[in-house]
């Protein structure tokens, strides 16, 4: 039986719990000792004792107690909503979850309990719980505009559109003042109601709405746009041609404005005069207009394309806009426009020399105008792979060098031609000397220590990136550069890393990556209860929609794949048991230094070992259950034991290890043939064939003429046939039906 | 080139964008919270010709202006911050940042009704002091010593909104006036009022030539030479203020607004 407090120490208890929301720990605790030393078995105390040391990051101890305090008291709905509390600040939502309704059963009415499993709820995607959970919020206080959105939320996420809008119209219909104009709640409810309607397809509807309800939005360009659409889509074009004229006049700068706009003029795509006449009023009307003047590059063809692609390049190098060849690669596409390109160059640089331009070239000693521009230009066209002539970009680069040694852009190229040639060392020398050139401009410097790294020098691209980090970041740029989640970095370290054999280091940066996609997915965590304070719901509801496929990121696709292909490879090779410098440790370190570090990490494996029985004694100790997992992951966190990943790279299971990344990799990316493709060679060799079935029919219906597929598909035969006889009459018949199938095919 | 709306699932390669650019950076909670707390303010530059290289390709952002509003502003008046501008150094002297801040403006005005924009910048960095003085109109306010992680001082600059103020009411206007005089101008055509109105938004402020970013918008490097001295000066007084960012960090910050409601 719970034990009762008398008032003065009911009244500590009260004392312990605004200490622990005021953040005076040390206060708190002191007075929770104080109950204790009367009441050693006061469950409410104990659990918040625990709450206040789980806060003081003591998570393993706050466990303990926690559970101690719950089987001294199970009908306390303070020790399940602390142990909630404790599962839900070490990320284990599930758990936390369950806490969460024990702790609401006991105390039904307790809208703080029943908040915080909401948003777990909705942060796991349990759209069901969430509606309930958000249907007994409201129903507590109808009186908050907020509860009703909160629930439209809920249906509208769980896919139940028509009873997401009947709430918000309920609400509505509910208040009798009209809303005033400067209501921002109310304006974004509006657009949010609109949206859901038009979702529902009923356009004709979402457009009545806009024009009604919405006229007064506050977010004008929401309106607009949706406006613009809907007429588009209900084919009223003389009204959509004025609502996207009205969107141009705002930013001429938006390719989608355009398309909308010819759309409604139905402009046919082949009638190229039409079509120019509409991006030439918006050149003349918007003279700092870039889109109206670059964009019928795009359609049109022969002469006119020529024309055109005169009237802009003369534009764009009188200019000296560095980004001219960037941004008209995409017509590449089209040889007959890659082949004119360099011909209208050579034509500029003509009438250059020959003091006959129309433009006005005031370079006045500025290179990355004129005739600079051409030249720069010009390497960039041969050295683009759809047009690529290496010794032709380096001949126009170094004549761009010569008219001005110290143009950072010409050295940059003069880099890249280098690594086109698949000279790394020189690549990477050219671009730091292209670093030296500004050495205030943090992009050059990034290009700088990205070449390093490909030319396998991590030692020196770090010092490279530190001369840009935080500087009072006590463990120097590489905790900087994690701490500020710098993917790029960490995938092309980890890839270096693995290039050099240490595969312990680049298991760790693939590891780090994939922490900081749990990191980014954690994130919208606060933003369930916060966007409904702010009112911002479409905002809201595309966040919610954009993490549900985060790990789509081509950024976790590359550091997965490099894992995974990792792993594979450390199955197939295994090293020695460090894994370091498996490969040829001396081509990087020399021999003594390979030595050295042989030894070196030997010592860490040992201390790693230690440690590692340490903490597993300590925990069998205090907890048996699988709080432990969790426990060591925020060690981890909080101290690396394992720095240079030597842990990592002494797995005996690689394979094992690998399904962490392939997972993900498989379920958000089915349509990269690469994540396919590794899939196959991970199940194959864990000989879950069913599995690898599955990835290598996928691969096919993507591309079946790939080289590796076709390999694939003998190596699954001939693993496969000899062992079928032995396989489960229901798996035999799959693999006949299925792979026999494509065999043939 | 497009400019349009930041959305979040630009954000990882916006952060990406400014761990390559700038010095001052954050984490991708931080830019959530903008995109979350105003997302009508922030804006993007987009690179549309890359060729796509795998199916799951995501646009890659050449430039970007991170913009909120004051919550609490000192003064009493509702005014919008600009958090972060940056343009890729391979994008520059198109105008992007300059159209940024354009679009980031008026929606300020729009639908939080800002009465004016403040930004911190570099005093070292004249790139930028010149596209905000001389192309936007900015006003230097003061300066604040050592506003930056490594020391280094900044201008705080403001720049009076009410121009646009003045053109959301012209065109209302004659908005008001074009229903007024009959509904039978349906071909698209603008009265002229609008037209003109439009004009000014959009068109050149008065600088002949165009608006050139040459060098770095935003802020800048350190020169690595001078960077020694400043980093073991900013080591030494560990308090240095740092207000933009991550010295906050957002947890705290969305903490912090979230006990204030509850």
């Amino acid at each position: 039986m719970p034990q009762v407090l008398n008032t003065r120490e009911a009244n500590l208890f009260r004392t312990v719990i605004r200490y622990y929301e005021e953040k005076q720990y040390k206060r708190g605790l002191k007075a929770a000792e104080q109950i204790l030393k009367k009441n050693p078995k006061h469950g409410d105390t104990m659990s918040m004792k625990a709450l206040i040391m789980n806060a003081q990051g003591k998570s393993e101890e706050a466990f303990a107690l926690a559970k101690e305090a719950l089987t001294i008291d199970m009908r306390s709905h303070i020790c399940w909503h602390v142990y909630g509390i404790l599962y839900r600040t070490n990320k284990n939502f599930d758990e936390a979850i369950k806490a969460y309704k024990f702790a609401l059963k006991l105390e039904p009415g307790s809208q703080q309990i029943q908040r915080d499993l909401a948003i777990l709820q909705i942060q796991m995607r349990d759209y069901q719980g969430y509606v309930q959970s958000r249907f007994v919020m409201l129903k507590a206080r109808p009186q908050l505009r907020q509860n009703w959105t909160a629930l439209a939320i809920a249906y509208h996420l769980e896919g139940n559109l028509q009873q997401a809008e009947n709430i918000l119209s309920t609400y509505e219909k509910s208040v009798s003042a009209a809303p005033l104009k400067t209501d921002f709640e109310n304006s974004e409810a509006v657009l949010y109601k609109n949206s859901i309607i038009a979702e529902q397809g009923d356009i004709e509807r979402a457009l009545e709405h806009l024009e009604l309800d919405g006229k007064n939005s506050l977010d004008r360009l929401a309106a607009m746009e949706l406006r613009a659409r809907y007429l588009a889509q209900l084919g009223k074009n003389p009204e959509a041609a004025k609502a996207y004229r009205a969107l141009l006049d705002r930013n001429p700068d938006h390719p989608d404005y355009y398309k909308g706009l010819v759309d409604a003029l139905s402009i046919s795509e082949s009638d190229e005069a039409a079509l120019k006449t509409v991006y030439d009023e918006y050149a003349a009307k918007y003279p700092r207009c870039d889109a109206a003047r670059r964009l019928p590059l795009d359609f049109l063809t022969g002469d006119g394309f020529r024309t055109q692609a005169k009237s802009y390049l003369t534009l764009m190098f009188n200019k000296g806009v560095p980004s001219t060849f960037a941004n008209l690669k995409h017509l590449y596409s089209d040889s007959f426009k890659r082949d004119a390109m360099p011909l209208v160059v050579d034509e500029y640089l003509k009438d250059l020399k020959s003091g006959n331009t129309d433009g006005k070239v005031q370079a006045n000693g500025d290179s990355s105008k004129g005739e600079g521009a051409a030249l720069y230009f010009l390497a960039q066209h041969y050295n683009y792979h759809m047009g690529r002539d290496l010794t032709k970009a380096m001949e126009y680069v170094d004549q761009a060098v010569k008219l001005d040694s110290s143009n950072v852009e010409f050295q940059m190229t003069k880099a890249r031609i280098f690594k086109h040639q698949g000279d790394m060392e020189k690549a990477s020398a050219a671009m730091d000397q292209a670093r030296l050139l500004d050495t205030r401009d943090r992009y050059i410097n990034s290009k700088a220590a990205k070449y390093q790294l490909r030319n396998n020098e991590n030692e020196k691209a770090l010092t490279t990136l530190g001369l840009f980090t935080r500087a009072e970041t006590v463990d120097g740029p590489l905790a900087d550069l994690i701490d500020m989640q710098c993917i790029w970095f960490l995938t092309e370290d980890g890839e270096a890393w693995q290039r050099r054999g240490d595969y312990g280091m680049a298991l760790k940066r693939y590891h780090t990556i994939y922490n900081i996609f749990d990191i980014w997915q954690e994130d919208q965590f606060d933003f369930h209860s916060f966007s409904l304070r702010k009112g911002q719901i479409r905002a809201y509801i595309d966040m919610v929609r954009w993490e549900d496929q985060l790990r789509e990121h081509p950024f976790y696709f590359q550091a997965a794949l490099d894992a995974v292909n990792l792993y594979l490879l450390m199955h197939d090779k295994p090293q020695g048991s460090n894994g370091v410098n498996g490969v040829d440790g001396k081509t990087v370190n020399g021999d003594d230094a390979a030595a050295e570090k042989k030894k070196a990490a030997k010592k860490a494996k040992k201390e790693a070992q230690k440690a590692e029985r340490e903490a597993a004694g300590k925990s069998a100790k205090q907890d048996p259950n699988k709080a432990t997992a969790l426990k060591t992951k925020e060690e981890d966190v909080k101290k690396d034991d394992d720095p240079n990943g030597l842990k990592l790279a002494a797995t005996a299971d690689p394979l094992g290890d690998a399904m962490k990344f392939l997972g993900p990799l498989l379920q958000f990316s089915p349509k990269n043939i690469e994540g396919q493709l590794a899939g196959f060679d991970v199940y194959m060799r864990r000989k879950k064939y069913l599995l690898a079935l599955r990835c290598l029919n996928a691969a096919l219906s993507l591309d079946k003429d790939h080289p590796r597929v076709k390999e694939q598909v003998v190596e699954f035969q001939k693993a496969v046939e000899p062992v079928l006889q032995s396989l489960a009459p229901k798996v035999q018949d799959v693999f006949k039906s299925e792979f026999i199938g494509f065999a043939r095919s | 080139m497009d400019i349009r709306l930041l959305r979040p699932s630009d954000i990882p390669l916006i952060q990406h964008a400014n761990l390559e650019n700038l010095p001052e950076n954050y984490f991708l909670k931080y830019y959530l919270y903008h995109a979350l707390s105003w997302p009508q303010l922030s804006y993007v530059a987009v690179d549309v010709s890359r060729p796509a290289k795998t199916p799951y390709d995501y646009p890659k952002i050449v430039g970007y202006v991170l913009a909120k509003m004051e919550e609490e502003p000192s003064d009493g008046v509702q005014h919008g911050h600009i958090t972060s501008l940056s343009v890729m150094r391979t994008h520059r002297r198109l105008g992007i940042a300059e159209k940024l801040m354009r679009q980031s403006q008026q929606a300020m005005v729009e639908t939080f009704g800002a009465h004016y924009v403040s930004l911190h910048v570099r005093v070292s960095n004249q790139a930028a002091i010149h596209l905000y003085r001389d192309t936007l109109g900015f006003k230097n306010e003061k300066t604040e010593a050592k506003y930056y992680a490594d020391a280094e001082d900044a201008y705080c600059m403001k720049l009076d909104l009410r121009f646009i103020r003045d053109q959301i009411k012209e065109a209302r206007d004659a908005e008001l006036a074009e229903q007024a005089g009959g509904e039978k101008k349906e071909d698209g055509k603008e009265t002229e009022e609008a037209k003109n109105g439009e004009k000014t938004k959009n068109g050149s402020s008065g600088n002949d030539e165009d608006v050139d970013e040459g060098a770095a918008v935003g802020d800048v490097g350190r020169d690595p030479a001078k960077g020694r001295k400043k980093a073991v000066a900013a080591a030494a007084e560990k308090e240095v203020k740092v207000k933009v960012g991550r010295a906050l960090g957002v947890g705290e910050l969305v903490e912090r607004v979230e006990r204030r409601h509850s």
